[in-house]
């Protein structure tokens, strides 16, 4: 295999173990808050139990964050060095933003979120939490902002093939970072909403059914169906500003090969890139037409239309499927629940079941979003401007794949071992309830 | 002001890699020793770090992001050269910082096992940093005496962590672990003066630009004070360690103090000799450095946030200030 290809696993490896954890702790921060809040409206001291079995998941998953994204911010410039010399102008001082505005505020702030007990006043504590909530959301928007850039350029001009940023305004909102950055924070709204209330059920199966669980099983639901058709309605939005900017990406999507009016909705098919035709095809006539243009008649352009510079077709058609299926899942799932826990109606076992196994859709969804959206921008890193092939790296292939091994192990590793103890939590609510850092000898106060 | 504008992004990059290394040293250091320490000990060490450490991290990221976005030319062929070492430290990292987490939420059998995993991705950490300076030293020219060189100065990098670990935890803790922290100081130390005397020898052999900069009349005279004010420092701590724990626990701070020390004044050691080169004798901070206008845009922003960021983190280190004690999540 070539550096290319090789570059581009371990990228995609890496972003996609990265993405797993702000996925739920931009989301989860405000969900603490949001227990934190009750708490004090209430006095139940439920909310507070919640509060204290969240936060240690949220500092496990944060810390998860944090190092694969210490990894991320080597590998733009490993990976890809040919990226910083074309746009470095651009996605440099977005970069420094986030690590300026975002990362210290909450990696500092978090230390006061967990472990400030006893030490700063309750106010203080709600103080450090909301700056750690802004901060990873202040990250997204960052991060996000380059990501849509790189999809939609916007406010620079090349100067002797090199990008130069001219208005920043344009540069940040550029076309398609307002959905994008929406539809992103959404959908970690959703996975810690089945994260929640995924966890939430496990723990009411095994007979939790008086104390915060079945709060928090609640909560999560009701979020989940509060945000789902949110989310189905920002995703069409998307889905067009795409259309208008990226055509190919969604043609690509629908496996849409010929140019045509009243194009077919293709619900299931095996695209075949080499007759150019889908295979096995389930159609709704005028559906794609329908869908993307709101007119039945409308014309839709075809994957004929970009002949040889359109990304590749099968993983975009099946990954938007797969999204898209889990989306409807977690409609039904949601609604469902919601109305037979409306009122202060006990969960049917059927459904706190249902719940435990959606219980990391989100991740599904988001990962299967990620990949349409990022494949779907190729054969460019940088759209019109930088083709992936040429920022690769210069770095012989045997380290590359060598590193590829090494990360790969640790990271199924740590996959396995933080979905094992998000469960071992939930089994042993004393334990995740207890101080974390207990000392044997037992030690003075402040000093 | 745009002439200056790489010259400041120096500066500043140079003062995160700094407070990194002081930093996240200590936390790395506090790693290294925890395999020495008694498990009931354990917690404790790392309880007086729990709070710090993933701001110290965060030290790096912005460091090695104003390499990458205001010197992208040095970052390509840095860490080019230095692929293989930065994945290992990256691991390093990775498993340094969720043991932290893992060890206190997994079940119990687990926790001798993330214990191995903190102290193991400390010392692989600190160890490919040091192996990565060493190389950087000799310009990334790779032979087999310039890998020992740069190995060497791996293990020298980690007795340096160690001592600033050690110097952390006499401030930091009481009573038994207090007096162990001072044994695995005065062990610290030693490695790291003979870490330090032997990067001082071999940088002048294996690069002419800095034995010219540094063994030249009067310049020579007027750099004696770098070496005289390190070895002070370290004739400070060794006298202080003699002593150490007093009573009333004063000079708690004078090892972690002189450690500092020791590693701002190697650091200025370093930035002499290779000013204003970013990749030895090859590439300067001028032919490296981007476009004005980012680089200004970068500017504004870290003139405002970093005084802000300094602020937070005093304010941080003043909550958690006194001997490290059980760590609760509220």
């Amino acid at each position: 295999m070539d550096a290319l290809i090789l570059a581009r696993v371990q990228f995609a490896a890496n972003i996609s173990f990265h993405i797993l954890f702000p996925t739920i702790s931009i989301a989860l921060t405000w969900v603490l808050l949001y227990f934190k809040w009750r708490h004090a409206r209430s006095a139940d001291p439920r909310w507070m139990a919640a509060y204290r079995f969240w936060v240690k998941i949220f500092a496990l998953t944060f810390a998860m964050g944090v190092v694969s994204g210490i990894t991320m911010s080597f590998q733009f410039g490993t990976n890809w060095p040919g990226y910083m010399e074309k746009v470095g102008n651009v996605a440099g001082p977005l970069l420094a933003y986030e690590v300026l505005t975002a990362f210290f505020l909450e990696a500092t702030f978090l230390g006061i979120m967990l472990f400030g007990t006893g030490r700063v006043s309750d106010r203080v504590h709600t103080l450090a939490t909301l700056l750690v909530a802004i901060g990873t959301t202040l990250s997204a928007f960052w991060i996000l902002a380059l990501n849509s850039w790189m999809h939609t350029p916007a406010g620079h001009e090349l100067v002797d093939g090199v990008v130069h940023a001219r208005d920043w305004g344009q540069v940040v909102f550029n076309p398609s970072f307002p959905y994008r950055l929406s539809h992103m924070l959404v959908a970690s709204g959703l996975t810690v909403a089945f994260l929640v209330s995924g966890l939430s059920a496990y723990r009411w199966l095994r007979g939790e059914t008086t104390g915060d669980a079945a709060l928090t099983l609640r909560m999560g639901v009701r979020l989940a169906a509060l945000l789902i058709p949110l989310q189905i309605f920002l995703g069409d939005l998307h889905g067009l500003n795409t259309l208008e900017h990226q055509p190919a990406k969604i043609a690509a999507m629908e496996a849409v090969w010929h140019t045509g009016r009243g194009v077919p909705l293709v619900l299931f098919a095996i695209p075949d890139t080499e007759a150019r035709s889908n295979r096995f095809e389930i159609a709704i006539p005028k559906g794609a037409s329908l869908v993307l243009r709101h007119d039945p008649e409308a014309e839709i352009a075809g994957l004929d239309q970009f002949e040889g510079r359109h990304p590749p077709v099968a993983p975009l058609f099946f990954g938007f499927r797969l999204m898209v299926g889990m989306g409807m899942l977690m409609l039904l799932v949601s609604w469902l629940g919601a109305w037979k826990l409306r009122g202060k109606r006990e969960p049917p076992r059927w459904l706190a079941h249902a719940l435990v196994a959606m219980s990391f859709s989100g991740w599904i969804a988001t990962l299967a979003g990620w990949y349409v959206t990022e494949i779907g921008r190729q054969p460019w890193l940088v759209t019109g401007i930088l083709a992936t092939a040429d920022a690769a790296s210069t770095v012989p292939a045997a380290s590359i794949g060598l590193s590829l091994a090494m990360y790969l192990a640790l990271y199924a590793a740590l996959l396995t071992a933080y979905v094992s103890v998000l469960f071992y939590l939930a089994r042993h609510p004393a334990v995740a309830k207890s101080p974390p850092v207990p000392t044997s000898a037992p030690l003075t106060g402040m000093s | 002001m745009d002439a200056w504008l790489p010259l400041i992004f120096l500066v500043v990059m140079g003062l995160a890699m700094l407070a990194y290394v002081v930093l996240d040293g200590y936390d790395l250091g506090v790693g290294i020793l925890l395999r020495r320490a008694e498990d009931r000990h354990k917690d404790t060490l790392i309880a007086s770090i729990g709070p710090f450490w993933d701001a110290n991290e965060t030290w790096l990221v912005l460091g090695v992001g104003i390499l990458l976005t205001a010197f992208p030319r040095a970052h390509g062929v840095i860490l080019g050269a230095l692929y293989l070492p930065v994945a290992l430290m990256l691991v390093g990292l990775i498993l340094r910082g969720v043991a932290f987490d893992f060890r206190v939420k997994a079940r119990a059998a687990h926790k001798p096992l993330w214990d191995r995993a903190f102290w193991a991705g400390s010392l692989l950490a600190a160890w490919s940093q040091g192996y990565m300076l060493g190389m950087w030293i000799v310009g990334f020219e790779r032979n087999w005496a310039t890998v020992a060189f740069a190995l060497f100065i791996g293990a020298a990098l980690a007795a340096g962590y160690a001592l600033l670990g050690a110097g952390w935890l006499i401030a930091r803790t009481e009573g038994e672990l207090q007096r162990r922290a001072v044994t695995w100081a005065r062990g610290a130390l030693l490695l790291t003066a003979m870490g330090i005397a032997a990067v001082s020898i071999a940088t002048p052999l294996v690069s002419e630009s800095v034995s010219a900069r540094w063994f030249a009349w009067p310049r020579m005279a007027l750099l004696m004070p770098i070496p005289l004010a390190t070895a002070y420092l370290f004739v400070r701590a060794y006298s202080a360690l003699r002593t150490l724990p007093r009573p009333q626990d004063q000079g708690r701070w004078i090892p972690f103090a002189c450690a500092v020390g020791i590693f701002m004044l190697a650091f200025a050691g370093l930035v002499y000799s290779a000013y204003p080169y970013l990749v030895m004798d090859r590439i300067t901070i001028w032919d490296a450095a981007s476009a004005p206008e980012s680089l200004r845009v970068i500017l504004y922003g870290a003139l405002v946030t970093l005084p802000a960021i300094v602020i937070y983190t005093v304010i941080s280190y003043r909550v958690f200030r006194g001997k490290a004690t059980e760590l609760r999540y509220y």
